[in-house]
């Protein structure tokens, strides 16, 4: 530290903004400040100079309240540094750096989308109980029903109580079983459907009832509807596509203005709803041979509705962009449930 | 008004500001004299007058050609290469009076006056240069489940000032990470208590409603004063001053009958197709008023060495924008439709229609991007050209077509390269912007004066202040 260096910059009071060539010469623990400015000295520890970004100018700030603004130097990093990003600014510096983050950010997001979001969304929703969705069920239920998507059910109430005693032995036992209640509705729009609302109401649609060739189809497709609500599949679905949400927003953020920012949140969300599919649809199946009804039945009903659905002429929309995995693929893992029935009995534990 | 005067040409592609800046450091008065001179001989001594003007385009000069077409020198060398050329140009300036130097200036974009000197305004960092810092910062960011972003984004904005020259001297950021971090993490908890009060506790919706009502003046304040306290111009820092009091005032004086308007609206579900509509006109009516009346708070509260900012718009400039930017939606829009409705039609007689159905949603959303970028440039443009900071005004010659064509580019890249060109997408609307912005200085910066509190040193001697907070993203 004994050799003398200098740094050229422009001197501002900080009275006025107008500036003044000075030239800041370091020597030992001091600094001189010559130029176009009274020769000023200063002690090296009472300057503070600002954090280093990119190659730009920084900004010495002198005790008595002045500042020298010059172009950034190696010399500057004897002088007191003002905040402590220099570790930043340094791994800001290296382009071998920079690769590695991106790596790391795809890694990080790749890993997060498919192993750790699923996960944590898991866990947080165990923790979670039933009873806080039911207000989301109970606002989802009345607005279908004030916009007249239900509308009263005309199915007897023999019918009716036949498919509640099946409903209570699928339901038997399960981890929410008391939070269960089956809903009959007329829903012309809906055509034949069962809907999982969020906290254990599952609603099923005349249609539905009428299309049914058998007590066990509908048993299958109640099957696959506990499965969503067992699964906590809305709680879950919600943690994961507002953390998609939030971790879209991070990436793109600075390119918000670019109105690109929904295309890929939807594209990752649409994945998340058709596993949940899935996983409900294995549910059904191991739920249905824990009591005794074939998984055949299953892909009966899937079939009846595919039928149903061709005659209205309803096509399905691309496999990426669907939120129902394609009935096709539904009808054959039910058949080779079925078969694995046949083979290992009933009995099996559900997943 | 007019949307055909540029800086430089778009269409040209980016011109190579650092060339121009170097041959241009003649006094701005002397090249104008020059000019002037120029004009008043092409009549008598036509080989003088070319003589000059060949000799202030070497020096570098911008000259107004013509009416409104600024070119810089590198494009008017190539323009003006034969005398015949120079002379068309000057018997044209002459007669039209429409030359730099003898023009009076007529707002909004005006001319400079022929006392005033242009304060250029310049993005000198590069992609290349963001690239690296946006790469650790977001790596970083992710890495800590959210928490560096305060950190980051003091890095973004403190390389976006620094980067930025006015009058070839860049701004300094000041912002500390902490108070960055206690406002997103504040924000979080506000946006979580309304998540699940929307979805869980319905109920608690009015509460939570009201409570953000009282809360969004302060908010505005706070952002505000953060923002303007931690910029710093030559050492001196800006600042903003208003109490809540006035920010209630501001966002609320008014606010009060499209407010009930709408709370009726909510509250009483209107069926009535005609009361809806009394109560949309009247919200659409008032909304630019509105946000004149934020934009002229803003700007009339931003304080620069003991100087405040002065807006003079009115709702009614904004009224007018936004009234064409809905001509424009709705005249493309049925334009779009017609050919959607086309294509559909062809697509169903080939059988392929789903897919192409997708692809029919594309003019619209182009559409909607052309009438964005017109309301952004016409918007920037009316707050720029009527904001005067005591001797500094600034002209802004943004367009609707070179945004639109920005927007679409960057989206493109953005989505081809899967993220990768965000930064290269960020500092070319940056610098797009930074170019086709400038200040025009009439007297001296002299006349901004600092004082004790508004210098660097003391502005980072009160970090910590417990209401110092950021809510801006």
């Amino acid at each position: 530290m004994t050799t003398q260096s200098s740094l050229d910059g422009i001197y501002y009071d900080g009275r006025q903004p107008v500036g003044v060539k000075a030239t800041l010469n370091i020597s030992g623990m001091g600094v001189t400040m010559t130029g176009q400015v009274a020769a000023q000295h200063y002690r090296l520890a009472d300057l503070h100079v600002s954090p280093r970004i990119a190659q730009a100018d920084r900004f010495i700030n002198l005790p008595d309240g002045g500042q020298v603004q010059c172009p950034d130097s190696t010399l500057l990093d004897i002088l007191p540094q003002e905040t402590s990003e220099g570790l930043i600014a340094w791994l800001e510096a290296k382009v071998v750096v920079a690769v590695l983050g991106i790596g790391t950010i795809i890694t990080a997001m790749l890993a997060g989308y498919f192993y750790g979001l699923p996960l944590a969304a898991e866990h947080v929703a165990a923790r979670v109980p039933v009873e806080t969705e039911r207000a989301i069920g109970e606002q989802g239920l009345a607005w279908l029903e004030e916009h007249k998507w239900l509308q009263p059910t005309t199915v007897s109430e023999n019918v009716q109580t036949d498919i509640r005693q099946d409903f209570d032995t699928l339901r038997q036992g399960l981890a929410q079983e008391s939070h269960y209640r089956l809903e009959f509705r007329n829903a012309p729009v809906l055509g034949a459907n069962a809907l999982a609302l969020p906290g254990g109401t599952i609603v099923v649609t005349d249609a539905l009832v009428n299309l049914a060739g058998s007590r066990d189809e509908l048993a299958a497709v109640l099957a696959h509807e506990i499965g969503h609500i067992e699964k906590r599949h809305t709680l879950r679905l919600m943690l994961q596509n507002s953390a998609v949400v939030l971790v879209v927003a991070t990436v793109i953020g600075d390119a918000a203005t670019l109105g690109v920012a929904g295309v890929p949140a939807v594209l990752a969300q649409a994945k998340y709803s058709r596993e949940f599919e899935s996983e409900a649809d294995e549910f059904a199946f191991a739920l249905l041979k824990q009591r005794g009804i074939s998984p055949e039945n299953f892909a009966e009903i899937m079939l009846r509705m595919a039928q149903q659905d061709q005659k209205s002429k309803s096509k399905q929309p691309p496999g990426f962009l669907s939120s129902h995995p394609l009935t096709q693929d539904r009808i054959e893992r039910a058949r080779e449930a079925a078969r694995k029935v046949d083979s290992q009995g009933a009995g099996s534990e559900l997943p | 008004m007019t949307t055909n005067q540029e800086f430089p040409d778009p269409a040209a592609g980016p011109v190579d500001v650092s060339r121009v800046c170097t041959a241009s450091d003649a006094p701005w008065d002397e090249r104008n004299d020059l000019l002037a001179d120029a004009i008043r001989l092409s009549a008598e001594k036509p080989a003088e007058a070319e003589a000059q003007v060949r000799r202030l385009i070497e020096q570098g000069i911008n000259i107004n050609a013509r009416a409104g077409t600024e070119r810089t020198a590198l494009e008017l060398a190539a323009y003006y290469e034969t005398p015949a050329n120079i002379r068309s140009m000057l018997t044209c300036a002459s007669r039209e009076g429409r030359a730099q130097a003898s023009t009076p200036s007529a707002p909004p974009v005006a001319v400079p006056a022929a006392t005033e000197r242009v304060l250029d305004i310049e993005f000198r960092g590069s992609a290349r240069e963001y690239f690296r810092i946006w790469a650790v910062n977001l790596c970083l960011t992710l890495l800590t489940l959210g928490i560096f972003s305060a950190w980051a984004k003091v890095r973004k904005k403190r390389y976006f000032y620094s980067r930025t020259t006015f009058d070839n001297t860049p701004f300094q950021y000041l912002g500390q990470p902490l108070p960055i971090l206690k406002g997103r993490i504040i924000a979080v908890l506000l946006f979580l208590v309304w998540y699940l009060s929307s979805h869980f506790f319905v109920a608690l919706m009015p509460v939570v409603i009201g409570v953000a009502a009282v809360l969004a003046p302060w908010v505005l304040v706070r952002s505000a004063a953060f923002n303007a306290r931690y910029s710093a111009f030559r050492n001196m820092t800006f600042g903003f001053n208003a109490s809540y009091r006035d920010a209630i005032l501001t966002l609320y004086a008014w606010g009060l009958i499209p407010l009930i308007l709408i709370g009726g609206f909510i509250a009483w579900k209107w069926q009535q197709p005609m009361l809806l509509g009394i109560a949309l006109a009247v919200f659409a009516f008032y909304v630019p008023f509105w946000l004149a009346r934020i934009k002229r708070f803003l700007v009339g509260r931003t304080l620069f060495g003991g100087t405040a900012g002065k807006l003079s718009i009115t709702g009614g400039n904004y009224y007018f924008i936004y009234f064409k930017a809905g001509l424009i939606v709705s005249g493309l829009s049925i334009l779009a439709g017609i050919a959607v409705f086309a294509i559909t039609k062809t697509a169903s007689n080939l059988a392929a229609g789903e897919e192409i159905a997708m692809l029919a949603l594309l003019p619209f959303y182009l559409v909607y991007v052309f009438a964005y970028a017109y309301s952004q440039a016409q918007t920037g443009n009316l707050v720029w050209n009527n904001t005067q900071l005591g001797p500094v005004r600034f002209q802004s010659v943004l367009t609707g077509r070179g945004l639109a064509w920005l927007y679409i580019t960057n989206g493109l890249a953005v989505l081809l390269s899967l993220g990768l060109l965000i930064p290269w997408a960020v500092v070319r609307s940056f610098r797009y912007r930074a170019q086709r912005l400038r200040g025009l200085l009439q007297g001296e910066w002299g006349t901004f004066r600092g004082s004790e509190t508004s210098t660097v040193h003391a502005a980072g001697a009160e970090v910590g202040e417990i209401f110092d907070l950021d809510f801006s993203l």
